[in-house]
């Protein structure tokens, strides 16, 4: 603005008023690059549906100010869109298993439903979705307690069904509400594929309150075509939290239906772990979704996942969970020692394992995260 | 000789007793300040003879002080006496070892050597008071330290069933500085189900800080069967291997030697320590040249886990071999003989020979601790150089005798070591003459600087 004004002035005095905030802009540049060496990047980096981005929220309820109304609210498009792409999955599924299936009339639907199934498949095939009202909440309800459609889901994996189906249709008369304000779980719960990368800053509020570390966490897309986004983001990373589905053994992936998705997350870790940028990264691996592992683990064996062909069980119940789990962690370790160089072996690296909608889990993870970031300082600088 | 003699009355001329080095008598003023001496404290054992001398024996024997006056000590045993009885000479000593003298045969005072007068001996009961009064206050002091003892023992584990935070950590340090002091802390700890408490506050999301602590407690206490069995879960294993990795040489330390006590439970699976974090922590502990007291520590657990087969070619396989080998030169003894051991056993598997074979250093520094340490350093060393020089002869055994193998084999053969290390040896000086005709290998079996 001075500078437009100092057409106005003498020569002389536009000079000094010019340098003077040429000599501001620069002494402010350097503060700002002073303090922004203190912020610590933190990488969510992991395979769509890894749960990074539930990991995000979590950290934006635990330590901002969590989501105001107008955030909340925003998320009930989102949440709309979610229930009328997943009823319209499981209804073509339906269709396509009673087709081909050698079973087939489990997966027929009474004829009343079939009609609501026709419309909602519609609805869920157009572009711009309507707000979930009572009645279209009644009709999908009836939909999904039809025996042919808990069949389909059933065989959810097959289809690409997303986690959230079960929570959002228990709770459709709550969603379809005119007042409706979503809650904070139901906002965990809502699903978004990635795009781009997001970003928050936040300092993590200990005990004695101001623990003093600042973080700036970043979220990414997941899929394989947003991975090229998230290279210039690479540089100066404190830590990389590498986030793991441990359910996904037995799926594949949404991009691509040959891929099973363990196998994804396998290569990816590696690449990542190669990156010549992560030299001194430290590294977090969030074995996520542990409480869908724990229900499914007992049913379908490990060693659907090739790189899992090896397990054999040895008990069962809760015992036989934490084996599979403790085999899943050494495999994911022996990864890590085995793409990673010699001269990178001291970075930092720990396995935790995570529900990232649990927010009591996320928060403790969260804070022995930061008690191991704050020693690595200390250690670096020679003070502990 | 009076019981007290002032110290500043010299002239008394009494032979080895009095006015030796040792000092005086009885000090008044000790005597004063201790309160033996009237000072009305440590009273109360004023009972029966006979109930007195019980308590007294058993109070001498379990406060085993270092430190007695030696004016209640007897000069024939050297042990305080119970039972002091006093001579016409005025010499006091204990009755029963008095009474043997006698039965040999001699009336003489032992001290003075004087011929004895008057065969009557006196029970000296001013003695004998001051004698279990002095210890009776010993003993209660004692006593009360080990009951404060106690007390906080059992208020820092009460605190600790509830306390979170910076709270539980200051318990669980405090608690730590009772144990290591005090060494009758450590069967409080474990009678008032310490252990347990303690173990139930590792899980997987343990703080380090917290896990620290805990681990350095119980790694000094008498650990049961089932507190062992309790710690081997996976959870608890696993915070013991982070902390390997990440804590000070201490809680390494600490962790290391847990873990080992662990091992020794026939429970304990070896797929507990097949863990490549646990594997590659240990070899970082050990290479630590800024803090060296972690690597004996740490090549002991090495050792025990080359106990289990299916481990050894995990320790292979991160590398271990060519770390240990460059190790050798700067190890103390006692850490040698260990890492000799674990190499040892590593040279059993096809890969942990080619790691030995792959790595420049490995023969020359065998070769050179050959009859250098000890016997058994001297058997890995050249168990290592076998496994070795059969896995490739032409190659290795040239090495070897480059590095002056032959002659040390030689100086082995002609040595006192036993017979199966000789035999060895020249199995081994026959394997590696083969690539050489007579007279040049006769050359190299000359003692050269490298052997000195």
């Amino acid at each position: 603005m001075g500078l437009l004004c100092s057409k106005n002035r003498h020569y002389a005095e536009a000079d000094i008023e010019e340098n003077a905030q040429a000599a501001e802009i620069e002494r402010r540049i350097e503060q700002e690059t002073k303090a922004e060496k203190h912020i610590q990047k933190l990488l969510l980096l992991g395979a769509g549906e890894s749960g990074k981005s539930t990991i995000f929220k979590q950290i934006k309820l635990l330590f901002q100010t969590g989501f105001d109304e107008a955030e909340l609210k925003s998320y009930v498009s989102v949440i709309d869109a979610n229930i009328y792409q997943t009823i319209k999955i499981l209804y073509d599924g339906s269709k396509e298993f009673a087709h081909n299936d050698v079973n087939s009339s489990k997966y027929v639907l009474s004829s009343e439903n079939k009609v609501i199934g026709e419309k909602l498949s519609e609805i869920g095939s157009r572009l711009d979705y309507p707000r979930l009202n009572r009645e279209l909440a009644e009709e999908i309800g009836e939909l999904w307690k039809d025996s042919a459609i808990q069949e389909t889901y059933a065989r959810g994996i097959e289809l690409q069904v997303p986690d959230c189906t079960h929570y959002f249709m228990e709770n459709l008369q709550r969603l379809s509400d005119a007042n409706y304000v979503p809650t904070k779980e139901d906002v965990l719960y809502a699903r978004v594929r990635t795009t781009g990368v997001v970003e928050i800053q936040f300092s993590p509020v200990g005990e004695n309150k101001k623990s003093g570390e600042v973080y700036r966490l970043f979220d990414v897309g997941g899929q394989r075509n947003e991975r090229r986004k998230w290279i210039h983001l690479f540089e100066g990373v404190t830590a990389v939290i590498f986030c793991a589905a441990i359910n996904e053994y037995d799926q594949t992936l949404f991009e691509d239906e040959q891929k099973n998705r363990m196998m994804e997350t396998k290569e990816l870790f590696d690449w990542v772990l190669k990156q010549p940028c992560f030299e001194k990264t430290s590294f977090m691996l969030f074995l996520n979704k542990f409480d869908i592992f724990e229900k499914k683990v007992l049913k379908v064996p490990l060693n659907v996942c090739e790189w899992f062909k090896d397990y054999q069980p040895v008990s069962a119940g809760k015992q036989e969970i934490e084996h599979a789990f403790e085999f899943i962690k050494k495999k994911f370790e022996e990864l890590y020692f085995q793409s990673t160089a010699p001269d990178r072996v001291d970075r930092v690296f720990k396995v935790y394992r995570t529900t990232a909608l649990d927010q009591k889990v996320v928060k403790k993870t969260f804070k022995l995260v930061d008690e191991t970031l704050r020693r690595r300082n200390l250690l670096e600088a020679g003070l502990l | 000789m009076p019981m007290f003699q002032p110290s500043k009355r010299d002239g008394v001329v009494v032979a080895g007793f009095d006015g030796s080095g040792d000092g005086q008598v009885l000090d008044l003023d000790t005597a004063v300040k201790d309160g033996v001496l009237g000072g009305g404290v440590g009273g109360g054992v004023i009972g029966a003879a006979v109930g007195e001398k019980l308590d007294l024996k058993k109070m001498i024997e379990e406060l085993d002080l270092p430190e007695i006056p030696s004016v209640f000590i007897c000069p024939i045993s050297l042990e305080p006496m119970q039972d002091p009885v006093t001579l016409c000479t005025g010499q006091t000593y204990e009755r029963s070892n008095i009474l043997k003298w006698f039965n040999l045969g001699h009336y003489t005072c032992p001290t003075t050597m004087q011929e004895l007068w008057d065969d009557s001996i006196t029970p000296n009961r001013t003695l004998y008071h001051l004698i279990c009064t002095w210890f009776s206050q010993k003993y209660s002091r004692m006593k009360k330290k080990s009951e404060d003892v106690q007390e906080r023992v059992c208020e820092l584990l009460q605190t600790l069933k509830k306390a979170k935070g910076q709270a539980r950590i200051q318990a669980l340090k405090e608690l730590k500085q009772v144990v290591a002091v005090h060494a009758t802390a450590i069967k409080t700890v474990v009678d008032e189900g310490g252990v347990a408490l303690i173990s139930s506050l590792l899980g997987p999301f343990t703080s380090h800080a917290v896990g620290s602590e805990a681990i350095a407690i119980l790694v000094n206490l008498e650990l049961d069967s089932e507190s062992k069995t309790n710690l081997m879960q996976p959870t608890k294993i696993s915070l013991m291997v982070d902390m390997l990795n990440e804590g000070s040489v201490e809680t390494k330390i600490n962790c290391t030697r847990l873990i080992e006590k662990l091992m020794e439970e026939k429970e304990f699976r070896s797929e507990s320590i097949s863990s490549h974090r646990l594997l590659v922590g240990l070899m970082r502990l050990v290479k630590d040249k800024k803090h060296s007291n972690g690597i004996l520590p740490g090549l002991s657990l090495l050792r025990s886990i080359c106990l289990h087969k299916q481990v050894m070619s995990l320790i292979v396989s991160i590398g271990a071999v060519p770390q240990l080998v460059e190790l050798l030169p700067t190890l103390e003894p006692d850490c040698l003989e260990l890492a000799l051991f674990i190499l040892d056993a590593l040279s059993s598997l096809p890969e942990g020979k080619e790691a030995l074979k792959d790595c420049g250093n490995s023969i020359p520094n065998m070769v050179r601790l050959l009859m250098r340490v000890s016997e058994s350093c001297t058997q890995y060393a050249l168990s290592i150089l076998w496994s070795v020089c059969k896995l490739a002869p032409e190659e290795c055994s040239s090495v070897a005798v480059e590095a002056g193998l032959a002659a040390k084999l030689l100086l082995m053969i002609q040595s006192g070591c036993n017979p199966v290390l000789k035999q060895k040896s020249s199995e081994l000086l026959k394997l590696c003459s083969l690539n050489y005709t007579d007279t040049i290998f006769i050359s190299k079996c000359k003692l050269t600087r490298t052997i000195q």
